[in-house]
């Protein structure tokens, strides 16, 4: 399926979409971000009928008031060359950041998830049980590295706590990205 | 030994090099089950490029990892570039893709070595790492460092290759070309190295999908995706290699598709060598990146590498996300172990060429009372490890005396 | 007796062996470097080593029996070193030959492997747990083999005494021709003895750490290295003595000659080494009992059809 095709493709069955599907540099088609509701259909769509059952990866983007998650996808059965990749974004607000864990529909989002909930402080709901991935043990609750206002100069690796320079911040265990 | 017993493989044991955790619950010598625990080295680079210009950047990324630095840098440029609207030379290409099938030859040599010494083969690990160390005299002659070369920068590469280089290159290619067969008859022909890897570490081609492998892992259970066919860049779309595919699905396979790698590799050096375009090899790079964003990819030693950067038109990345190819294969990694025997597990692990500092990235060490960067020294360290202990333990090891080191 | 304590003690005793043990992991490791494109240790490294490990704290685990923990290592080595003084060294006669002592000094060089069995098992760690039952699944494998591969000679010459084995071939060398399928059976099923490749699961490093010997350390341990460098020099000599029948009258000839033939048993050994790959424990034991054991069987028979031809 050529770029061209999965946007023409999304549009027809998500017209509300329309101005929102871009094609970049002729394999990458970005859709913007949606809000966690409608992701969820989109992507169920997208997995389901149009066969992007490749999950390449999930990043995690804080953009102030928001944090995005971008999914990367592909085609498993695509052409030998020239590969499209599929780029879809979800949004949750940093007040309640819950999305739903696509891992029953890609097995191995289970580990990047992982990591958006110990980097980004999301909350992923069914995201299956494990290790928490890739912060140490013992890491103070409520420091979400990633997140813009975490600044790394008010990190202690020595004691694992987090000292911002507000004189409001008491117990340094509680200080954090709030 | 019909009990269960639980063994750990890490997060220090001699057949891992670097940490990670594998809980190998064992009925006897078969292993039941698998819990597979990184993040041992998650270092956090992520975090530090995002307070850094992209050339800083690009140094960070870099050292993602030793063994692929090439791939990496390659990656995050391509992403700088595109996002900035520059097109590099195509000497400039042509020397990425020098460098980077190079860098494919000796990563691939150090993998076979490293499997040849978890199956006890030490007479293949130093053949294997001899024949290395030729590919790595190119690199450093070429890039100026035997590791982490440095020879992209932002706009094209730093250094020109010269004809004596080429000679050089030329004349180490024909080496290699002896040993490769030398490998490939091994590889193919021996019956204890078939013995012991044949049907090991199954992941079917259904499994690849399902786990989302990449690289030599998923191309060795018939999986025809290579990053320089799917979605070429730099000169790789000029060069003509075959993918090479292997059926076997298992270690086997995977060893056999490296091995043959290695050949088309040298195939495409030669053919990079004698096709190099002339012209510049560098081109200006603005100080300051447009907003955008961009996701690119790029077929490491161990497969597909993503990076994405997302720029705010400052001269600092907005965000920078690397998912190496070892973060890939790690999910399929349990189902591997499960159902082997435990004499088979480092083979197995080995066998996707894991890269822990890949898959966890990197950490900057902050001084806690000036909150300067810094790096400790042998000193430093030592004295962190007894202040640790002494708080979390109550144990005082200051009292234990070393030898100072006479000369290093 | 004081010529007995010195041949105990000294020559070709106590002594001779640990400074030939030595020797003989120098030039072990040196053909192994050579044949991996290495340089290799230099002449003193095996003694370098020894002498440092000595140096080094002996730590026990809590959980072990500590009196059996620090007797293993000296029952190992005692075996070995009483099981030397029955092999021909300097001529046909050993030094205290009598009628049986091939089999008392094959029972003697299982006491090593049954040793590292229970130092494995008394470390009570789970490496060396399931390296012990390893290096107990490999005692049942190679031992039938082995013993077989030994005895067929001895029913040839129709004497159970290795000294008496060495004079039968010395006097009709063209028999040992008849022997060489037990010969090449011996020399694999050593390896499995002497826990080499391609038979070291007890202690594959990259599976199980060091196996049977993780947790031990300091003198204890090289006591047990010392104990596995002189089974080499046994096993070697025993070939050498049953397989290679040349002997000569004079002593310092003979000595010479009996540094030959186990340099050649040494050399034959470390090549192997070299070109193969560590098996699985279970590929093992199927290739002991389906190959080894039918080979040394039809040796056995051979021999006692010729024997009643003779």
């Amino acid at each position: 399926m050529t770029a061209a095709q999965t946007q023409e493709q999304i549009i027809a069955k998500y017209p509300s979409l329309e101005g929102k599907v871009h094609i970049a540099s002729d394999l990458r088609v970005w859709v913007d971000a949606l809000p966690a509701s409608e992701f969820e259909d989109l992507l169920a769509y997208v997995h389901d009928e149009m066969k992007y059952d490749f999950f390449h990866l999930v990043i995690g983007l804080d953009s102030g008031e928001n944090l995005e998650f971008v999914y990367i996808l592909s085609q498993w059965e695509a052409p030998a060359d020239n590969e499209v990749l599929l780029l879809l974004k979800q949004y949750a607000p940093k007040s309640n950041p819950v999305i739903k864990s696509v891992s029953d529909r890609y097995a191995n989002a289970t580990w990047h998830e992982r990591e958006l909930v110990d980097l980004l402080g999301a909350i992923v709901e069914d995201l299956p049980p494990g290790l928490s991935y890739p912060l140490p043990d013992g890491w103070p609750e409520g420091n979400y590295p990633l997140r813009k206002d975490w600044k790394v100069e008010f990190f202690d690796p020595l004691t694992l706590t987090y000292n911002p320079p507000a004189p409001a911040e008491e117990k340094p265990e509680e200080g954090g990205a709030k | 030994m019909s009990k269960k017993v639980i063994v750990p493989i890490g997060p220090q044991h001699p057949a891992l090099k670097e940490p990670a955790c594998f809980s190998l619950t064992l009925e006897g010598e078969k292993v039941l089950s698998a819990v597979v625990g990184v993040g041992y080295n998650h270092r956090g680079l992520e975090k530090s490029c995002e307070s850094r210009s992209y050339i800083q950047s690009l140094y960070i990324i870099e050292r993602v990892c030793g063994i692929c630095s090439h791939s990496h840098s390659t990656c995050f440029l391509q992403c700088a570039e595109e996002l900035a609207g520059v097109e590099i030379t195509r000497r400039a290409a042509y020397i990425r893709v020098l460098m980077g099938e190079l860098e494919r030859l000796h990563s691939h040599l150090l993998w076979l070595g490293v499997a040849a010494h978890l199956i006890g083969f030490d007479t293949l690990f130093c053949y294997a790492w001899r024949d290395r160390e030729l590919v790595l005299d190119l690199l450093a002659d070429l890039g100026g460092n035997r590791v982490n070369y440095g020879i992209n920068t932002p706009g094209g590469v730093r250094r020109d290759v010269t004809p004596e280089q080429i000679q050089d290159i030329l004349s180490t290619m024909d080496i290699l070309d002896k040993q490769l067969a030398y490998y490939v008859e091994l590889a193919l022909g021996d019956t204890v190295l078939a013995a012991r890897l044949a049907n090991v570490g199954k992941l079917s081609k259904e499994e690849c999908i399902h786990f989302g492998a990449v690289g030599p892992t998923a191309r060795a259970a018939e999986v025809n995706y290579d990053i320089r066919k799917v979605g070429p860049t730099a000169a790789y779309a000029e060069i003509p290699f075959n993918v090479i595919t292997d059926t076997h699905a298992d270690v086997f396979g995977r060893t056999v598709v490296r091995v043959l790698e290695m050949v088309e590799s040298v195939k495409m050096v030669r053919y990079a060598v004698a096709n190099m375009p002339d012209g510049d090899i560098l081109v200006k790079f603005p100080r300051k990146v447009p907003a955008g964003e961009v996701v690119s990819r790029y077929e490491a030693p161990r497969g597909e590498d993503v990076h994405y950067v997302k720029a705010n038109g400052s001269e600092h990345p907005e965000r920078v996300r690397v998912r190496a190819p070892s973060e890939a294969n790690w999910h399929g990694m349990a189902h591997m172990i499960e159902g082997d025997y435990l004499a088979d597990a480092p083979l197995i692990i080995a066998a996707i060429d894991p890269c822990y500092s890949c898959t966890d990235r990197a950490f900057v060490l902050n001084n806690n009372n000036t909150g300067e960067q810094q790096v400790f020294d042998w000193k430093q360290l030592r004295q962190y490890s007894i202040d640790f202990y002494k708080k979390e333990h109550g144990f005082d090891a200051s009292k234990i005396k070393i030898a100072e080191k006479k000369h290093f | 007796m004081a010529l007995s304590l010195f041949n105990i003690l000294i020559f070709p005793g106590f002594l001779f062996l640990g400074v030939y043990s030595l020797a003989f992991e120098y030039i072990d490791r040196i053909i192994y470097a050579r044949m991996q494109n290495r340089q290799g240790p230099p002449w003193f490294q095996p003694l370098a080593d020894f002498l440092k490990l000595v140096g080094k704290e002996t730590i026990i685990p809590e959980d072990a029996d500590k009196n059996i923990f620090k007797a293993l290592p000296i029952f190992a080595m005692a075996a070995v070193t009483a099981a030397f003084l029955y092999v021909p060294i300097t001529g046909v006669n050993s030094l205290f030959p009598f009628e049986g002592d091939l089999i008392v000094v094959l029972y003697l060089l299982t006491i090593p492997t049954l040793t590292f069995f229970l130092a494995g098992w008394m470390s009570s760690s789970l490496y060396s747990t399931i390296g012990a039952v390893r290096a107990m699944t490999q005692l049942f494998s190679y031992e039938v083999p082995l013993f077989m591969a030994l005895l067929a000679p001895a029913i040839l010459a129709g004497t159970w005494s290795l000294s008496g084995i060495a004079a039968y071939y010395h006097a009709n060398p063209l028999w040992i021709l008849v022997n060489i399928p037990a010969f090449l059976v011996a020399i694999v099923a050593i390896q499995g003895k002497l826990e080499r490749l391609p038979f070291d699961m007890p202690e594959a490093e990259t599976e199980l750490c060091a196996g049977t010997f993780t947790e031990y350390s300091g003198r204890l341990l090289a006591i047990f290295r010392m104990a596995i460098d002189a089974e080499l020099v046994v096993v070697a000599a025993i070939v050498a003595a049953v397989f290679f029948p040349i002997f000569v009258a004079n002593a310092w000839l003979g000595f010479l000659i009996f540094v030959i033939k186990t340099l050649v048993v040494a050399f034959i050994l470390a090549i192997f080494r070299s070109v193969m790959a560590r098996i699985r424990i279970e590929q093992m034991v199927i290739f002991c009992w389906k190959y080894l054991t039918p080979v040394a069987l039809l040796q056995i028979v051979i021999n006692i059809v010729i024997k009643g031809v003779l």
